[in-house]
């Protein structure tokens, strides 16, 4: 039977070593770190806990599909919903008109992804000296269901954000495409994270930064490619002394490659999203759920703060799907049954994946 | 730290328990790491390597990548505790990482950061007592950031290292340099990352298996040691590869195949 | 050999003639340049210092070392230094090439090492290096009509700071310049457009080129061992522009040891080297004496006739010593006479023309 559960293996137990805090919000982690949610469950699993504070998340973009925009919108609605306040810059002209396409936490009443768990094990007939294992394999969190603010929600994209979310202080909008240089984008920043500087003790507040297609090319600056590695440079210096983590999405086709791999150097986590051709049917032979299908996500680097130990995945590639037309869901990629007769075995994704890294594929 | 045997890396440095605790003096090493393998870890094992109770070296660590807490967070599991070695004035801790040159010229805000950084460094090292002044290892955590810190002016940053040599000549201080080989190897033509490699006596590259990334090991490690070079009477140069992991506390170096 | 440069560069150039002028080019690969450099260096210092070298100085332009270095380098091949002052001078463009010292430390430099030094803090004007470096040459040789040497030791660094061209016009003043008896320098071709060694090539007389004794991906771990003995030795390719306009070529082994840089003599390369000088074709152009003589035999085809004999037509099957053939083998009498063409014509329309020679109307 094809697993259709994210691997958890390790990352389950990094899970319950995350301490709950008193803001549901964050979670305490090893070394010192202290977590947000992604806003995708499986991202969080996946990146063992979620993205730290004081680090820099980087995602490439595929030029052929808008991908990125899903994790966007998760990062950016799950702080919301935590009260916890954003700084959105985007090319457009007009960047809180984006804010309206926000996605809303599922209420309880729906249906919910991690239900189809249940149902799916009443099929199963489990020997008996296992049944103890599928029960730890639930993740910790979904004890806490019925409280009203999970550390990380289930989205509902069909559903917009409530307005009331959108409104206020909380939420900073700032459009990059006009701004001749990059200062006034950094002093924003500056003046945003100022709100979060990390002293010894407790981390009171927490702010979120989610900047859109840093290097679009309809911004002037597009082209500076120095100057915007100065831009990150900074932004990483200054993110290292606050509790805020910052998204920045960009499209490595855009940019040089040598300046691409400066980029990939600088972020902490490095996401990459890809478009999946359609109607493939070689796809749809080699891999099981090609159907549901959205695109791929591939993790290239998992953040590491305050330790050298760097975080090996047993997967790395996953495909985006949604579950019910609504829930982002994240598996590992599996491969369908191979018939005897093709000839192709252990065929990786590496075709429809627009990253050079390509993950094993679980079977 | 003198009972503890010397592991593959700190063989192929040339580390000899029969010999002085620290024999990288006026040497300069090279790191090369990728986006795939992280080479930090070296650059931790020199520091502690450098502040064993045992020796009397100074550090001047320059960071472009990461802030203080960072190192001391990492170096404290390693066994080596920063803050105290601060104050022993045995560790000097330069934060770049919020260097931002004044605005105007391009070109030449590249140059003058670079030469106030030198200046400093030169301070400092002049500053030092008669005794500490011999056993110096300058640290710089990363290179290819100090050329965004320069505006992309890599001219400038390769007469930086330059100087930089000058003083290993001339306090007899050991030079160690991180720097992301991928960055050069995609640009056309680049000749910075070769032009480090000349100034190197000791490289040491960080790469991935062949095979890809393995919950055991980590990547492999080649390095080349030009012999003492500066010295003359150059041995000939040795090249040694290795695989390694890395942990909270240690990093395991092992030959291929023959994991314990 | 080397100990053929060593001697060109003692020997110095003719009156009105440009100084001998040797690059010694090397790669990552095979990095051994600067021993060279060193090497030849001590042999020119040992000359000087014998009143065996036209030149009565040498001047040493340092970027890529600092004059301790060269002091305690002759120091170690046995040259007294005390006295150097008085036939060496370094130009110091290491340690502080840009001027980015506000002050320099009376402590820098070693006593002996400032006596033989003179700090040098504009790289980038080439014309006052070229200046300078007159004058320190002058000074040690005095204003008659005594020449010195001159050595750079890398002009890899020299040009990071200044233009092709005007790199071109130092060295090339130099080696003009009437008081300068030879001139060497160093150089890493993998840090340049090939268009920069091909400068120093066209600029110099002799061009001594280090490479590796077995060529690999610089990245081949498998053959660890092979990249191993590529850094301990290489091979040493000199080619020597004569005066008499022929290009003398030599080929030695170079092991790095201890005492330095050692060359052996590898008889089997030059044959290699000849080789690769002629054009590979499949023609054997090389006689051996019976096909010479065999070729003298030949009665040429325009040679024979007329002299009495009855006139024939050439019709292909006579044995062919004269030529080469394809195979450069000598066919030999047995493949004659046998193997005729037989025609059949296609049909009785064939133009019988096509079956003329059309050298028939000649007498050949």
């Amino acid at each position: 039977m094809a697993a259709t559960k994210p691997r958890l293996s390790s990352f389950s137990r990094n899970i319950s070593a995350l301490h709950s805090s008193q803001s549901p919000g964050v979670k305490y982690g090893p070394n010192g770190s202290t977590f947000v949610s992604t806003g995708i469950p499986d991202l969080d699993k996946i990146l063992g806990g979620g993205f730290p504070l004081g680090s820099l998340v980087m995602v490439m973009e595929d030029a052929e599909a808008p991908h990125h925009m899903l994790l966007l919108r998760n990062f950016m609605s799950q702080g919301l919903v935590h009260n916890q306040p954003l700084l959105y810059a985007s090319p457009s002209k007009d960047p809180r008109s984006f804010l309206g396409t926000l996605p809303s936490p599922a209420s309880s009443k729906d249906d919910k992804s991690r239900d189809r768990d249940p149902e799916q094990e009443k099929g199963l007939r489990i020997a008996w000296q296992y049944k103890k294992y599928m029960g730890e394999q639930q993740p910790n969190f979904d004890s806490h269901r019925d409280n009203k603010q999970d550390y990380c929600s289930e989205f509902d994209l069909r559903k917009p954000l409530e307005r009331h979310y959108l409104t206020g202080p909380r939420v900073d909008c700032f459009s990059i495409q006009d701004s001749k240089n990059l200062a006034a984008l950094q002093d924003r920043c500056a003046t945003f994270l100022a709100q979060f500087q990390r002293n010894d003790g407790s981390s009171s507040l927490v702010g979120r930064i989610a900047i859109q297609s840093f290097c679009a090319p309809q911004c002037e600056h597009s082209n500076m490619e120095w100057d915007m590695l100065s831009f990150i440079k900074s932004l990483k210096g200054m993110l290292r002394s606050s509790n805020a983590v910052a998204v920045i999405t960009f499209p490595p086709s855009l940019l040089s490659p040598s300046c691409t791999k400066r980029w990939q150097h600088m972020a902490d986590t490095l996401l990459s999203v890809a478009a999946i051709p359609d109607e493939d049917k070689e796809l749809a032979k080699l891999l099981s759920g090609y159907q549901d299908m959205v695109g791929l996500l591939n993790v290239h680097k998992v953040a590491r703060m305050n330790t050298q130990v760097p975080v090996i995945l047993d997967a790395t590639t996953f495909s985006i799907k949604l579950h019910k037309r609504r829930y982002l869901v994240l598996e590992c990629l599996n491969q369908a049954p191979v018939d005897g007769s093709s000839g192709s075995s252990y065929g990786t994704s590496g075709s429809c994946s627009g990253s050079s890294k390509t993950g094993t594929l679980d079977f | 730290m003198d009972n503890q045997s010397l592991n593959l890396l700190d063989r192929a440095l040339g580390f000899d328990q029969q010999s002085e605790p620290w024999s990288l003096s006026g040497r300069v090493v090279v790191i090369e790491d990728c986006v795939e393998t992280s080479g930090s870890f070296v650059l931790h094992q020199l520091v502690k390597r450098s502040l064993a109770p045992n020796s009397s070296n100074v550090i001047i660590f320059v960071a472009f990548a990461n802030s203080f807490s960072h190192y001391d967070r990492i170096l404290r599991k390693l066994g080596c505790n920063l803050v105290a070695q601060m104050d022993n004035k045995r560790f000097i801790f330069f934060d770049m990482l919020m260097l931002r040159g004044p605005d105007g010229d391009q070109g030449r805000i590249g140059e003058g950061t670079l030469v106030s950084l030198y200046e400093k460094i030169q301070k400092k090292l002049s500053g030092l007592p008669g005794d500490k002044k011999n056993y110096v290892t300058i640290m710089i955590d990363d290179v290819s950031l100090m050329e965004v810190a320069a505006n992309g002016a890599s001219d400038f940053v390769l007469d930086f290292l330059h100087y930089c040599h000058a003083l290993t000549s001339e306090f007899d201080c050991t030079l160690v340099t991180l720097n992301h080989e991928d960055i050069y190897s995609s640009m056309e033509g680049s000749t910075f990352m070769l032009q480090m490699e000349y100034l190197a006596d000791i490289l040491i590259k960080a790469e991935p298996l062949s095979t890809g990334l393995a919950a055991d090991v980590h990547g492999q490690l080649t390095v080349l040691n030009k012999g003492t070079s500066h010295r003359l009477g150059s041995l000939g140069n040795k090249i040694q590869n290795f695989h390694f992991k890395v942990k909270e506390n240690n990093v395991e170096y092992f030959y291929p195949g023959s994991r314990v | 050999m080397a100990e053929t440069i060593c001697r060109a560069l003692r020997d110095g150039g003719l009156e009105g003639e440009h100084a001998p002028a040797l690059t010694i080019k090397d790669s990552l690969v095979s990095p051994f340049g600067f021993d060279v450099f060193t090497h030849v260096l001590a042999q020119l210092s040992n000359y000087v210092l014998a009143g065996k070298s036209q030149s009565r100085g040498l001047v040493i332009v340092a970027f890529s070392r600092s004059p301790s270095f060269y002091v305690d380098l002759l120091k170690k091949k046995g040259i007294d230094v005390a006295s150097s002052q008085k036939w060496v001078q370094i130009l110091d463009c290491y340690t502080d090439p840009l001027g980015w010292k506000n002050w320099l430390n009376a402590k820098d430099l070693s006593e002996e090492a400032s006596s033989l030094s003179k700090v040098w803090k504009d790289v980038r004007n080439l014309d006052k290096l070229y200046t300078s470096i007159i004058e320190l040459g002058k000074g040690l040789v005095g204003q008659g009509n005594g020449r010195f040497s001159i050595a750079i030791d890398s002009v890899s660094e020299m040009v990071r700071h200044a233009s092709i061209s005007s790199v071109a016009g130092l060295l090339s003043n130099l080696r003009s310049h009437d008081r300068v008896s030879s001139i060497f320098w160093l150089l890493h071709s993998d840090l340049h457009e090939v268009r920069f060694t091909a400068v120093l090539e066209y600029l110099s007389s002799m061009v001594a080129s280090i490479e590796p004794c077995t060529i690999g991906q610089r990245g081949d771990l498998e053959n660890l061992s092979l990249l191993e003995q590529n850094f301990r030795k290489g091979k040493f390719h000199v080619r020597f522009k004569r005066r008499n306009g022929r290009v003398r070529i030599m080929c030695e082994e170079l092991l790095l040891e201890l005492s330095g840089i050692k060359f052996t003599s590898v008889s089997s390369e030059e044959e290699i080297i000849n080789q690769r000088l002629l054009p590979k074709v499949q023609f054997n152009l090389q006689l051996s004496e019976k096909e010479r003589t065999e070729r003298a035999k030949v009665v040429l085809p325009f040679e024979h006739q007329g002299n009495g004999k009855p006139i024939q037509i050439y019709d292909g099957r006579r044995s062919l010593n004269e030529n080469n053939d394809e195979t450069g083998k000598l066919p030999t009498d047995e493949d004659t006479d046998k193997g005729q063409i037989i025609y059949f014509r296609d049909s009785d329309d064939e133009m019988p023309d096509s079956d003329e020679d059309p050298d028939d109307d000649l007498d050949i």
